[in-house]
């Protein structure tokens, strides 16, 4: 995570994601998924492909591509559907998007009531026995059982989480790398699925985006550095208000 | 060994010792900001090679002079609601925090017999100038104390002229030991935790003696605690001997 300022000077924090080796790897079609929409799987990261047996490979091989780290499924509709093989990079996106961030959150393992829901507690002291970080009562008398759901101490984290409507500030073409508003889910160096926002409120905002993706070998030649217009760049001299 | 003379063999004098002249050679490595040595971590080191261009981009078009902590700063940044829309604060800098793009600096000064403190971010574009007017180390790295310390030592006057120093003088350490005001502190600075050796203790022996109690003297054989910054350091400031020069 890194400060990033905007013209005006007010200071907003982002967090970097790099894109790496990323290839579209099957396109499953609207009657096979059984969905509203035909789905294209995408996968993460290169990794060893020593580590797993010969049929787990098979995706990888029909793609043509190494073996991926992760597999996930992007919701697509018809005009969006690209070949399998071709490699996504950071362009697909651009400056002034909004995007949501889905991650398995850093793992606590065991943990009691107190800091997996938040609960109060009891008293540290004035004569209470053996109880200080208990959640009290569980039920009503009338209820007589416990209802499902109810929350008690267990596994806390490694869960699937996303952060909807962040904001891209900043992409650079060069190390494939995202600039996003405010903080994401996981751990340094965790694997991420970036996705275009499904908020209501950025129905409309994406203004021209690379359609279906950015393609390399095209004819664009994108600049190292897209910004976002209100970003304060560093090759302009101090801000000053008139 | 047997000579075919039979006479002894011919004196060797040992070799002459290399004296290698440390000092001298460690003079000649120049200043390097704290901000731009990577903290200890799991991050992608390319992150830092990002961050650091950026940092290197903008100490391209503003002058960041070096600076330490016990320095005199004289700092102009820009601000909406002031009439001239700029503000200027002196103060001498107690703090340097912070890696990377987000490096801060507190600086420190008593106004109207009101101690104020503000902390600026080095690569904030509303700065506007930043001017050392004194040079001048101190005995430690954090001079938090004095706000502890009695007011006169943290007093700079605000139209204060720059004092004229000679490049390529060593930057003089001032060796002052400053007062404190009466007990209680905002920390226990006589603690070895802090290792404070810029403050005249006017506590009773017994009380110093108490305070060592708190010592970890194994803190410093701690191999796992060791970060060795050498080889790091020098290729950051041949990257940025690099850049600057284009």
């Amino acid at each position: 995570m890194m400060p990033i300022w905007t013209k005006s000077g007010e200071k907003k924090p982002v967090t970097l994601l790099k894109v790496q080796d990323c290839h579209v790897l099957r396109y499953v079609s609207k009657e096979e998924s059984g969905g509203k929409t035909a789905k294209l799987l995408v996968g993460g990261k290169n990794v060893s492909p020593f580590s797993k047996p010969e049929s787990a490979h098979e995706i990888f091989k029909e793609a043509g591509v190494p073996r991926k780290q992760k597999v996930t499924t992007f919701n697509v509709t018809d005009d969006a559907i690209i070949k399998p093989g071709t490699p996504l990079y950071a362009a697909h996106f651009r400056p002034g998007q909004f995007v949501d961030v889905t991650a398995k959150t850093i793992g606590k393992g065991f943990q009691g009531v107190m800091k997996r829901w938040g609960f109060h507690g009891q008293p540290a002291s004035h004569g209470q026995t053996k109880t200080h970080r208990r959640p009290g009562a569980i039920s009503t008398n009338k209820a007589a059982k416990v209802y499902r759901g109810k929350k008690m101490p267990g596994k806390m984290g490694n869960i699937y989480r996303t952060s909807f409507g962040l904001k891209v500030w900043r992409i650079n073409t060069k190390h494939d790398i995202i600039y996003v508003n405010g903080s994401v889910p996981g751990h340094t160096n965790c694997l991420v699925k970036v996705r275009d926002s499904k908020l209501p409120t950025y129905k409309d905002c994406n203004k021209n985006p690379p359609f279906p993706t950015f393609f390399a070998d095209g004819d664009e030649e994108l600049p190292e550095d897209l910004f976002d217009e209100e970003i304060f760049q560093f090759t302009d001299p101090s801000v000053t208000f008139a | 060994r047997v000579s075919s003379d039979g006479k002894p063999p011919k004196f060797q004098p040992p070799p002459k010792p290399v004296i290698i002249d440390r000092k001298t050679q460690k003079e000649e490595s120049r200043f390097l900001s704290p901000e731009f040595i990577p903290p200890r971590g799991r991050t992608d080191p390319l992150k830092y090679y990002i961050e650091r261009k950026d940092m290197i981009q903008r100490r391209k078009v503003f002058n960041i002079p070096d600076f330490y902590v016990g320095h005199i700063l004289a700092v102009t940044t820009a601000d909406p609601y002031a009439s001239n829309k700029s503000n200027r604060f002196v103060g001498i800098c107690i703090q340097r925090g912070g890696k990377g793009l987000g490096a801060t600096f507190v600086l420190r000064n008593v106004i109207e017999e009101q101690g104020i403190e503000i902390c600026y971010e080095l690569y904030s574009p509303r700065i506007q100038a930043i001017e050392v007017l004194k040079l001048e180390k101190r005995l430690d790295e954090n001079l938090m104390y004095l706000r502890d310390a009695l007011p006169e030592y943290s007093t700079f006057d605000v139209n204060m002229k720059p004092v004229p120093r000679m490049e390529h003088e060593e930057i003089p350490v001032n060796k002052l030991q400053v007062r404190m005001k009466p007990k209680p502190w905002s920390k226990r600075w006589e603690r070895p935790k802090y290792n404070i050796k810029g403050i005249k203790f006017e506590l009773p022996e017994h009380k110093m003696k108490a305070a060592q109690k708190w010592s970890q003297p194994w803190l410093e054989f701690d191999m796992m605690r060791e970060y060795d910054t050498s080889k790091i350091e020098e290729k950051i400031r041949k990257e940025l001997n690099e850049e600057l020069e284009k």
